[in-house]
């Protein structure tokens, strides 16, 4: 008996690892969807989970794991399946590397492109003085303080700039990396293309001047691979807007 | 093993708790002291492939040289060095410890790291970086491959600094001593129970600390006996031998990024 509990939303970035390393290794979850754009993650029923108000969170059985990436480690050693990372100890160091290449300098920018043209008009509809309140909630200050830029439309146009400027090049990274080798790190398919895929399959429709067929056709060859595995078919049906749906039609055309 | 060195800079911070983690595992590495501050990472012999050393997150950390590859980042290096070792006892076995572990590693080098290196580089290399001639900076800015690593070295020439970021850096340092006293409170040892690459990591960080952010320690007697069990124990006396200089905590180079997103 698995008894975990996912609290996740879109099959995608933090959210979409642990779902993906989930149905790859065949554990069977309850998915637990919170709504990060009606803000979920910082109610007092979530909080009591995760108190950084932050997604993706899991439960197996009394434990609570938090940290996307730890996370999957976590599955994939807990456990039986298919295994996600390599036997080999130098493969193991470079899928750790990518995966924190991602998670603490890439990913970030990624977030702030995404939070200023997409997440923030989304939210921005609500009255000031809800939004307000709902800043209040934040835990994390940093959090709260990226919240109010996205909410207000206030990010800086040097930020901006420069969080452009490392997509261009870490998708630059990326191409060479996957010239080299079938997978990212090593010629498995492990947790950091799980890690990476989730943060990178919405590329060709998001940035298709640094993302495509011609400028990156090792990316799009291991972003078709990828998305044909059946794991991830699984996972993006659990997706309740038509973000997945959208990026489908995508790969589809690749 | 016989093709892999290990270049590492004076033992503090990353460096620190990597030797710490190659002495813990017994694997026979050949280690090779270069200066951080002197750019000298940029200029190894046989690096080919350099976009790990050269991106690496943490900033000017040690270097694992292997087959012409540049292994960076201390707690994967520590990790390798365990897998390599066939398991030395650095990461628990059990899945959930192990979990434990590697959460606790990454709010270190995310929240703790930065705000270490901001503090100590201002305290202690920007007298140095502020003094060298032009010549021999812009030789090290024009090896620096990462652009936004160059800035932090750059800032720290021209003595930048963010009153905000400084106040926010010794926050944090405070806020994870009181996490250390806090996780120690059952009476354990170790941080996770038993000794792995979460104590090295935090003690590398925090070790310089002990004398530039003093009242953060104040009253933490548990934080301060687990340092002294952490002093005490051979890989990191091992570790500290590897210092060229009298007191290695005080050497510092630029280091990670503090995190501009949340
Ligand atoms: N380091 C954490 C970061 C989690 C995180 O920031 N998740 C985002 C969603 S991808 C989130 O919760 N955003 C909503 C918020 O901060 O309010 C992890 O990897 O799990």
């Amino acid at each position: 008996m698995a008894d975990v509990t996912l609290y996740h939303w879109e099959p995608n970035a933090n959210s979409g690892k642990p779902m993906l390393a989930l149905m790859e290794k065949g554990v069977p979850f309850q998915s637990h969807y919170i709504n990060m754009l009606e803000f979920d993650q910082h109610k007092p029923e979530y909080l009591a989970i995760n108190p950084q108000g932050t997604i993706p969170a899991m439960t197996h059985g009394a434990r609570v794991l938090t940290e996307s990436t730890a996370i999957m480690e976590y599955v994939d050693e807990e456990f039986s399946g298919p295994e996600l990372m390599p036997a080999d100890a130098q493969d193991r160091w470079r899928i750790r590397w990518w995966m924190k290449f991602m998670d603490q300098w890439l990913g970030p920018s990624f977030s702030m492109i995404g939070w200023s043209t997409f997440v923030g008009p989304m939210v921005r509809q609500k009255p000031k003085e809800e939004l307000e309140a709902l800043i209040e909630r934040i835990p994390l200050p940093e959090r709260r303080r990226a919240w109010r830029k996205a909410m207000f439309g206030q990010f800086g146009e040097e930020e901006l700039a420069e969080s452009k400027r490392r997509v261009g090049f870490g998708i630059d990274r990326l191409e060479e990396e996957l010239g080299k080798r079938e997978y990212v790190g090593s010629d498995h398919y492990s947790l950091a293309d799980i890690n990476i895929f989730n943060s990178t399959y919405s590329l060709p429709l998001s940035h298709p001047h640094f993302a495509s067929k011609e400028r990156t056709p090792n990316i799009m060859r291991w972003l078709k691979t990828v998305y044909l595995r059946p794991a991830v078919q699984e996972t993006w049906k659990m997706g309740k807007t038509d973000l997945a749906h959208r990026y489908s039609l995508i790969m589809e055309d690749i | 093993m016989a093709t892999a060195i290990l270049y590492h800079g004076e033992p503090n911070g990353p460096s620190l708790s990597v030797l710490a983690a190659l002495a813990e595992s017994g694997l026979d590495i050949e280690c090779r002291s270069i200066n951080l501050l002197k750019g000298e990472r940029y200029t190894l012999p046989g690096a080919e492939q350099t976009l790990a050393s050269d991106m690496a997150v943490e900033g000017e950390g040690p270097v694992l040289l292997k087959d012409g590859e540049t292994m960076s980042e201390a707690v994967f290096l520590a990790q390798y060095f365990d897998d390599a070792a066939g398991s030395c006892g650095l990461q628990p076995k059990d899945a959930y410890a192990h979990w434990e572990m590697m959460m606790w590693c990454r709010q270190t080098t995310e929240r703790l790291a930065p705000a270490v290196a901001y503090i100590g580089n201002l305290a202690t290399s920007q007298s140095v970086v502020g003094a060298m001639d032009e010549a021999e900076f812009s030789a090290i800015a024009k090896s620096v491959f990462s652009d936004d690593l160059r800035e932090r070295w750059q800032d720290l020439r021209d003595n930048r600094v963010d009153a905000a970021k400084l106040e926010d850096s010794k926050t944090k340092v405070a806020q994870f001593v009181e996490r250390v006293e806090e996780k120690l409170a059952d009476g354990r040892e170790w941080l996770m129970g038993d000794f792995s690459i979460a104590d090295l990591e935090t003690f590398a960080w925090l070790r310089p600390m002990a004398a530039l952010e003093a009242a953060a320690f104040k009253g933490k007697l548990r934080a301060a006996a687990w340092m002294e069990r952490l002093e005490q124990r051979p890989c990191i006396k091992a570790a500290l031998a590897h210092a060229t200089v009298d007191d290695p905590s005080h050497a510092f180079a630029p280091g990670p990024e503090i995190n501009r997103w949340g």
